[in-house]
């Protein structure tokens, strides 16, 4: 069961337009942050398959322009 | 008798005079080199100076309501130095004919709140040092004469910790710094740092530094003799 | 069980993010999120906290640990120990790092043709034990040694005891509590007949002055420190520095006052000079509850091998001592001492005044002191003439450096001259002693051997061949230890070290046995106000480590010893206790029974009907009290205190003009001790990388020396390079210099002087004169 977490940077001047997006993923977490346009992204999936998927759908959002991975826990059963 | 004193008087002259030339010229062939030590100042341990300077005021800034309009933070805090650990410019216009002792020190010293800039005044860590233009100028212009490669190193981030509950370490070097609630307590402090808990006043009870900006520390090694 | 999961998850989410938030915060200094402050996320996750005393100093701070997955991860305060209220210092909070240190003992070591081999726990103590045997066959009883420790928990004292005095039978146990702790043993049976604390750290909550003497409490006692402030935030109340160099607590104080090394004996008298002719005695309370009594003067400084001295106290009056006390007018002191004739009336008028409550506070500076025990006496002195003493807020008090200096070192006694209740030379001390030990009386011996210093020297002189430490470092910690490092790496000595890390200690060291740290054994701490604490063990040990009792015991079986020492390895922490606490039957010294100390942050004896008690020799707390009086000093048979004539006598060694500077040695908050423990957390090591020479500024000019620059320390026994350190942390006085004790790559103790206090035996690491070099 991987939790992982990300900073996501938004192409110039689309940083509302990536949060809103990234909100309607329902399986993962997003803190904002107030004063710079980055936001971290917490993903919490059932199994790598799952993570792999998750993964996919973040970066195909457009106005995403990079997705950086911090840290990975594998939580086990 | 007379003639023999007039002599004797010349002679005595001449003698002087030939003493001090000499010394003169002597004196001036000396170098002009004085030995100086080498002082390096390497930096073991911070001054205790200052520890516990402003701790008279610990119980107010424990009971002072937080003014949440009219917070600092620390990305404006850092904004307003060139690197990490250089001293503030002087955001607001001041009055060029001043000593910091009768004007800065009106607000910087204690602190409170300014309605002319809408914020609280942070409060200097070293008011004994009067001659505040020194170090801290005001920014008159924000163009540049050319262009500079210089780039802001950044600074250290909130939650410096060892273990989940230890307290967080002192990540930046404190000299002219040593009184900590200065700028971690009151409203005038950023808000990510303000402490919870100024009324302990022993700040270095718990909170050591760790800042070594001049040379890597390492872990403990023993000298073993093989 | 699917909450835990959920919790636990939780928690990673939250590490996650906290990761991921202080990436940003690299990358974009001064980031404010949602969730502000990092600290925000509250990491309780599915932490498992356990309580504990603290590892370090002799405050006893309660502290919780946090573990997971069998390894310690977190360490929090206490909330509910009444000592520290939820607070630690920067050592508390860090100290189970040191567990995780790269080059821990694990496996036991045994030297053979100069090289150490690994070998099994089962070799090791089959071989330590017959070495032992031998020994004793060879050279006799009196020829093998344990040389334990203030740090060691009760259980682990408790069987060294047993081993040495019941079992074996030599008096040959002493323990490094000798080279703290040992004058303030002496200076409490000298006046009150009866070891350790009447008062309580309540005290700090009651009291108006603080008389700090010789004590730099901010650094040492940090947390008691901190109570004091915040009575000071909160009230009226005054806190005197009184010590021979600027510290971190003379920065607090609200008066600093300088004396000169040594004079604080005469200091002491001044204040009782003028307590008496100022008409502020408190003559009911004397008359009722003191005698008055003289000792022997001049009776040197132990710096010889095998010194002897045994004090005649003999009675006196009143009018003798007030007579005494007419060579130590503030005017004639003031001349001594350097202290202004103003200040030392000052601190009489402080102590003297009827309505302000003081408390006297000392530990390392009054301990470490060739007149230790004069000193110590003194102080009770100036106590009892004003009467303020076992009362809330009133009193003198002794702290202690070591976790467990009085639970262990004091009350289970592991010194020569103890036995866990009483003392060897008292027949009826040996009875009692020997019937619950199950063991023929006649087997322990009634004549004290050798004290820690004498230990050493003996061992270097041959008379010892076998010496076993545990849970120490004398290598680094004995004074003048050049001597005592080469006379343990002499031909047909064995020295055998239990210990966590390698020390200086175990590199003269025949067989290293690794030991189980801390949380890795449960057992039992007693700190300075007489509280004792419990906790059980948290997490395994690495490799073949073991708790040092175990060893203790592993060792006594193999000997033969096995009926005096039928305890289960899982559970002797707590049935070795079950047994000691049978030595302090009675109402003067009851030990808390073990389900209370489990289920709280420690109790302070006396225990008696499930109550602690807070203040001794006072009726109204202390229900041992039976002289129907208002006090009742029921240590000494008439049931009164001693003020004793003590008087000024000069240092051992002296600056002169071949050594012009007094050394005097101490420690750093950082620091603990010999820093085996504190140097191998990164943090604090960080902090404080090494140790240093203070210098006064205008001795620095006047050699030429700048901050940092390398200065040789040389005295008559041997000399140490430190850098130098010059208006930082703390500031000696002209003349004077000062170096932190606790690295062992600067062993400023190859220059210190073994001289002792000839009562208490414990040495003077605070006054011996030197000279500096710049390097």
């Amino acid at each position: 069961m991987p939790v992982k977490s990300y900073i996501a940077h938004p192409h110039d001047g689309k940083y509302q337009e990536l949060l809103t997006e990234l909100s309607m993923i329902s399986a993962c977490d997003i803190i904002a942050s107030e004063n710079e346009e980055i936001a971290i992204v917490i993903t919490d999936t059932i199994n790598a398959v799952e993570d792999e998927k998750i993964e996919l759908q973040i970066n195909s959002i457009k106005s995403l322009k990079m997705l950086s991975m911090v840290s990975g826990f594998e939580t086990g059963q | 008798m007379k003639r023999l004193f007039i002599i004797f008087l010349w002679i005595i002259l001449m003698i002087a005079t030939i003493v001090i030339w000499t010394y003169s010229y002597q004196s001036s062939h000396e170098e002009a080199y004085v030995p100086v030590s080498n002082l390096s100042e390497t930096y073991i341990i911070p001054s205790e100076e200052g520890v516990f300077k402003r701790s008279e005021y610990a119980l107010e800034y424990a009971e002072m309501p937080i003014d949440k309009k009219h917070q600092r933070n620390l990305n404006t805090y850092y904004k307003n130095r060139a690197f990490y650990g250089a001293p503030p410019s002087i955001p607001h216009a001041v009055a060029e004919r001043n000593m910091g002792g009768n004007s800065c020190l009106k607000c910087h010293e204690n602190g409170g709140y300014v309605d002319k800039y809408n914020a609280y005044a942070p409060v200097t860590p070293h008011p004994e040092k009067v001659n505040c233009r020194q170090c801290h100028v005001p920014q008159k212009t924000q163009s540049l004469f050319v262009a500079t490669n210089w780039t802001r190193t950044t600074g250290a981030a909130v939650g410096n910790k060892a273990l989940l509950t230890s307290p967080p370490i002192i990540p930046h070097q404190i000299q002219f710094r040593e009184n900590c609630l200065s700028c971690h307590a009151g409203p005038g402090a950023p808000k990510e740092i303000r402490t919870t808990h100024p009324n302990r006043v022993n700040c270095r009870q718990c909170h050591v530094i760790n800042d070594k900006n001049v040379s890597e520390i390492g872990v403990f090694k023993r000298a073993t003799k093989e | 069980m699917i909450k835990t999961i959920t919790n636990r998850r939780d928690f990673l989410k939250k590490m996650a993010a906290t990761a991921a938030m202080t990436a940003a915060a690299s990358l974009f200094p001064g980031i404010i999120f949602a969730e502000e402050q990092v600290e925000n996320i509250k990491a309780s996750g599915n932490l498992k906290w356990t309580k504990a005393p603290c590892r370090f100093c002799g405050v006893g701070c309660g502290i919780l640990v946090g573990t997971e997955n069998g390894k310690a991860v977190a360490v929090k305060g206490d909330p509910n120990s009444s000592v520290n209220k939820g607070l630690c210092c920067v050592k508390g909070y860090h100290q189970t790092i040191c567990m995780y240190a790269k080059d821990r003992l694990t496996k036991p070591l045994v030297k053979r043709n100069g090289r150490y081999v690994e070998v099994t726990m089962d070799e090791a103590l089959d071989l330590v034990a017959s070495k032992m045997k031998e020994t004793i066959k060879k050279y006799g009883k009196d020829s093998v040694a344990m040389y334990t420790s203030g740090q060691s928990t009760i259980p682990e004292g408790y069987v060294a005891s047993k081993l040495m005095k019941g079992a074996i039978g030599t008096n040959n146990l002493d323990c490094n509590a000798r080279l703290c702790m040992a004058s303030a043993v002496a200076g409490f049976l000298t006046t009150f007949g009866a070891d350790e604390p009447m008062g309580c750290y309540e005290d700090i909550e009651h009291a108006d002055v603080f008389v700090t003497w010789g004590n730099n409490m901010a650094e040492m006692h940090p947390v008691l420190f901190s109570r004091m402030l915040d009575q000071r935030l909160r009230r009226d109340v005054k806190i005197i520095d009184f010590a021979t160099r600027t510290t971190r607590s003379s920065m607090a104080a609200d008066k600093s006052i300088l004396f000169k090394p040594q004079t604080d004996l005469a200091v002491a008298n001044a204040i009782a000079y003028e307590i008496i002719h100022n008409g502020w005695m408190n003559k009911k309370f004397v008359s009722e509850h003191c005698n008055f009594k003289k000792g022997l003067t001049n009776p040197g400084y132990g710096t010889e091998d095998k010194f002897k001295f045994k004090d005649k106290p003999t009675s006196i009056d009143f009018e003798a001592y007030k007579e005494f006390l007419n060579d130590y007018t503030p005017e004639k002191v003031s001349k001594i001492s350097g202290v202004s004739i103003k200040d030392i009336k000052y601190l009489a008028y402080l102590y003297g005044h009827p309505n302000k409550k003081v408390v006297s506070y000392w530990c390392m500076g009054m301990n470490q002191h060739t007149r230790g025990t004069w000193i110590n006496n003194l102080v009770y002195n100036i106590h009892l003439l004003t009467g303020k003493i076992s009362q809330p807020g009133n009193g003198p008090f002794s702290l202690t450096g070591q976790p467990s200096a009085c639970g262990t070192a004091r009350e289970v006694g592991t010194f020569t001259h103890k036995l866990p209740h009483g003392v060897v030379m008292n027949k009826a001390h040996r009875e009692h002693a020997a019937k619950i030990w199950k063991v023929p009386v006649e087997r322990i011996p009634a004549k004290p051997t050798y004290h820690a210093t004498e230990m050493f020297r003996a061992l270097d002189r041959g008379d010892i061949r076998f010496i076993w430490t545990q849970v120490t470092n004398p290598m680094v910690s004995l004074p003048k230890v050049g001597r005592y490092t080469k006379g343990a790496e002499k031909a047909d000595r064995f020295v055998v070290v239990s210990d966590v890390f390698p020390t200086p200690t175990s590199d003269v060291a025949d067989v290293i046995l690794p030991a189980a740290w801390h949380i890795e054994k449960g057992g039992l701490y007693g700190n300075s106000e007489r509280r004792t604490q419990h906790w059980n063990k948290m997490v395994d040990p690495p490799g073949e480590a073991m708790a040092d009792a175990w060893q203790t015991i592993e060792v006594a079986r193999r000997m033969g010893f096995e009926e005096l020492f039928p305890y289960n390895k899982e559970t002797h922490e707590d049935e070795i206790y079950e047994e000691y606490r049978l030595h302090h039957k009675g109402k003067k010294h009851n030990m808390a029974p073990l389900e209370v100390l489990q289920s709280q942050a420690g109790a302070m004896w006396p225990f008696v009907d499930g109550k602690e008690t807070k203040w001794r020799y006072n009726p109204i707390y202390d229900p041992a009290c039976s002289n129907g009086k208002d006090f009742h000093f029921y240590g000494n048979k008439d049931g009164k205190a001693i003020i004793w004539q003590r008087p000024y006598e000069p240092a051992a060694e002296s600056p002169d003009d071949e050594y012009p500077f007094w050394l005097n040695t101490g420690r750093v908050i950082e620091h603990w001790h010999t820093g085996s423990m504190t140097r191998r957390i990164p943090v604090l090591h960080r902090a404080m990388p090494h140790s240093y020479v203070e210098l006064h500024p205008e001795d620095a000019k006047k050699y030429g020396i700048s901050n940092g620059q390398k200065v040789k320390v040389i005295s008559r026994r041997g000399s140490t390079i430190l850098p130098a350190s010059i208006n930082e942390r703390g500031l000696p006085t002209k003349g004077q210099v000062f170096v932190p004790f606790f690295d062992e790559n600067m062993l400023i103790n190859e220059v210190t002087l073994d001289a002792f206090c000839p009562i208490s035996k414990e040495p003077d690491y605070k006054k011996c004169a030197v000279k500096i070099e710049k390097v």
